[in-house]
């Protein structure tokens, strides 16, 4: 080689050196940007969040007193937070129980020409506006609230109300918006989470596993959810947490379903949600309710960090 | 009456799911995947009835026209649609430079340890609740946003475009910071894909870890496409982040991102509560909810087959 080319050849060395270290630096700047604003966010929130809390009465009175009016010094969320406590848990647990088989079905019986339609389906319907399926329960709501009253629900009501002062709070003739329609929109957005997660945990167990879990367990059915579960329990564990992470937050399923409410009520009626208090309270003009949406926001992505750290520890 | 049989069958028929799972498992496991296609095939049935009214008063004009006075019960959802398309086609500009960013900076750039740690931010984001974006944007992005924008545009043309802190652009930049997860999360797993012989073979023939890097985004570019398609879905369905920044400008027709504007899903979840003292209203939101779902199931349906179409 001659020191004329060799010259040549670490100069183009060094050029592509250059544009290594420019084209990484450019993705690398890219991919901080994507997470940069969460910090921005997560701060925001706290800082305002924190002081808000604290004008508004302390934290015990936030998490208990019903919100501030216009004209309110202090106020809290509390129909909020149990109304979302309440249709986070049924929905999470609807979610989970159907979830979970459908998810087996689309992860262990992938030749079936049936599961590739329920596995299109599935992914349709987790990437599905929330408010459409807000609006698809509102819809199926309207249709069945009257029958379901006069039918069921009335009867069954002045049949159980002897058990005490509790019943009608939970079991009752049904308005229009109520704590249980929320609850179902919770239910179908969580369902695909759930079964999508325990798909790729089934589907990613090894053959040799799967042949072992048929042959001891005797029954197909103690096979795939009794020996073979404990092999993906833990995925489905982060997925069902996760999934309720993120339908603790939503706010769009729950604008026509279980509508808001600014006191403590039966959930057979418009029922309160965090979420929902945020988005009401951001918009008004009023300044102690914007700060009292703040306060409710850091609230809320407590209990989201939460379950989003318990899940990413036992995960 | 149908409405009633339809929520009061449906428990008796998850229960004899799970009944039936135990006497024969593989027609248990049927009745759930039979379950979840019903309930799209339902949904899209229910938004064609509840249109009705409007369409067959209308025709297609109410997909065609660009107003919005229930005072004189005029509708049209044009402006809204031009609405979601302007603010996806921000967001989705934003989002992909991002979301490919976030993939080679997890595979590539850094150390194991942090790997995790960096997914799990990402991942993160996509948890957030969308109020709480809404919330940030409303106080801090769209503020922040109208300086910088109207800053630039005065030393460029010499005049504010920015009208409002609250725009389809605010809305699109917003919504960028939302989906990138989404698209990141189909990138990196396409990227995780590169087979190993492929992946020695670009080093074997001394490439840098950049060139190496963007030969692997294009083996893995069916991924890069299905992530596109499905960061669009999302963007165009987002609801209430959306409707806290775009502005809630409802009838008039623009097509110029730094006006306040409207989308599909935000012009439901903001006029929805008042839609019952109007007669047509509610079917022509509901109409815009079906051009929603009909979007939805199209884009996934592309984007699914672009996934699938790489895998075999």
């Amino acid at each position: 080689m001659t020191a004329k080319s060799h010259n040549r050849v670490r100069a183009v060395d060094a050029e592509r050196r250059v544009i290594n270290w420019l084209g990484l630096g450019l993705f690398a700047f890219l991919g901080v940007a994507a997470v940069v604003p969460l910090f921005f966010i997560i701060g925001d929130v706290y800082i305002k969040g924190i002081d808000a809390i604290n004008s508004l009465g302390g934290l015990w009175v936030f998490l208990t007193e019903l919100p501030p009016t216009p004209f309110d010094e202090s106020g809290g969320i509390g129909p909020m937070l149990v109304g979302t406590l309440y249709m986070t848990a049924l929905g999470a647990l609807l979610g989970i129980a159907v979830g979970f088989p459908l998810g087996v079905y689309i992860g262990e019986m992938r030749r079936e020409k049936f599961a590739n339609v329920a596995r299109a389906g599935v992914n349709v319907l987790v990437e599905f506006p929330t408010i459409v399926i807000g609006l698809f329960v509102y819809a199926v709501m309207s249709l069945a609230k009257e029958d379901l009253n006069r039918y069921l629900l009335g009867p069954l009501s002045s049949a159980i109300s002897p058990l005490g002062e509790w019943v009608p709070w939970f079991i009752g003739p049904l308005d229009g918006f109520n704590a249980y329609a929320g609850a179902v929109a919770l239910t179908l957005i969580m369902i695909p989470y759930v079964a999508l997660i325990t798909a790729s945990a089934y589907a990613s167990v090894e053959q040799p596993l799967r042949e072992a879990a048929y042959a001891t367990a005797g029954r197909e059915f103690n096979a795939l959810f009794v020996v073979l579960r404990k092999a993906v329990s833990r995925a489905v564990l982060t997925a069902a947490l996760l999934g309720t992470a993120k339908i603790a937050g939503e706010t769009a399923p729950l604008l026509f379903t279980a509508f808001g409410n600014f006191y403590y009520a039966p959930f057979t009626g418009p029922t309160g949600a965090v979420p929902l208090w945020v988005w009401y309270a951001a918009q008004t003009p009023y300044d102690v309710q914007i700060v009292s949406a703040y306060g409710a926001a850091a609230v809320l992505l407590t209990i989201i960090l939460t379950i989003f750290i318990i899940a990413r520890i036992r995960g | 009456m149908l409405g009633f049989l339809l929520v009061v069958l449906l428990i008796p028929y998850l229960i004899a799911a799970y009944a039936l799972l135990l006497v024969k498992l593989k027609w248990g496991l049927r009745q759930f995947g039979a379950f979840i296609v019903a309930t799209i095939g339902l949904l899209t049935a229910t938004f064609f009835v509840e249109a009705y009214p409007i369409i067959e008063r209308d025709g297609l004009a109410v997909f065609l026209e660009a107003r919005w006075d229930p005072v004189r019960e005029s509708y049209g959802v044009i402006q809204a649609l031009t609405g979601t398309v302007l603010t996806s086609a921000v967001a989705i500009a934003l989002a992909m430079p991002m979301a490919l960013g976030v993939a080679v900076t997890i595979n590539e750039i850094l150390p194991a340890r942090l790997k995790g740690i960096f997914g799990s931010l990402v991942d993160l984001t996509a948890t957030m609740p969308t109020v709480i974006f809404g919330l940030w944007g409303l106080f801090v992005l769209g503020p922040f946003l109208h300086d910088v924008v109207n800053s630039v545009s005065r030393f460029l043309v010499g005049d504010d475009v920015m009208t409002s802190p609250y725009t389809l652009f605010t809305a699109g930049v917003l919504l960028a910071i939302m989906i990138t997860p989404y698209a990141a999360a189909v990138i990196r797993e396409g990227y995780a894909l590169v087979p190993k012989p492929v992946e020695e073979a670009i080093y074997a023939m001394g490439a840098t870890k950049f060139e190496a890097a963007l030969i692997k985004l294009r083996y893995a570019r069916n991924y890069i496409f299905g992530g596109f398609f499905l960061a669009l879905g999302r963007a165009m369905g987002e609801t209430v982040a959306v409707a806290m920044v775009v502005g809630g400008n409802f009838s008039r027709f623009t097509t110029n991102i730094f006006e306040s504007g409207i989308t599909i899903s935000s012009l439901i979840a903001l006029q929805f509560p008042n839609a019952a003292a109007y007669q047509y209203m509610v079917p022509a939101l509901f109409a815009g909810a079906l051009l929603l779902t009909l979007f939805g199931l199209a884009i996934n349906a592309v984007a699914i087959y672009i996934i699938q179409r790489g895998q075999v």
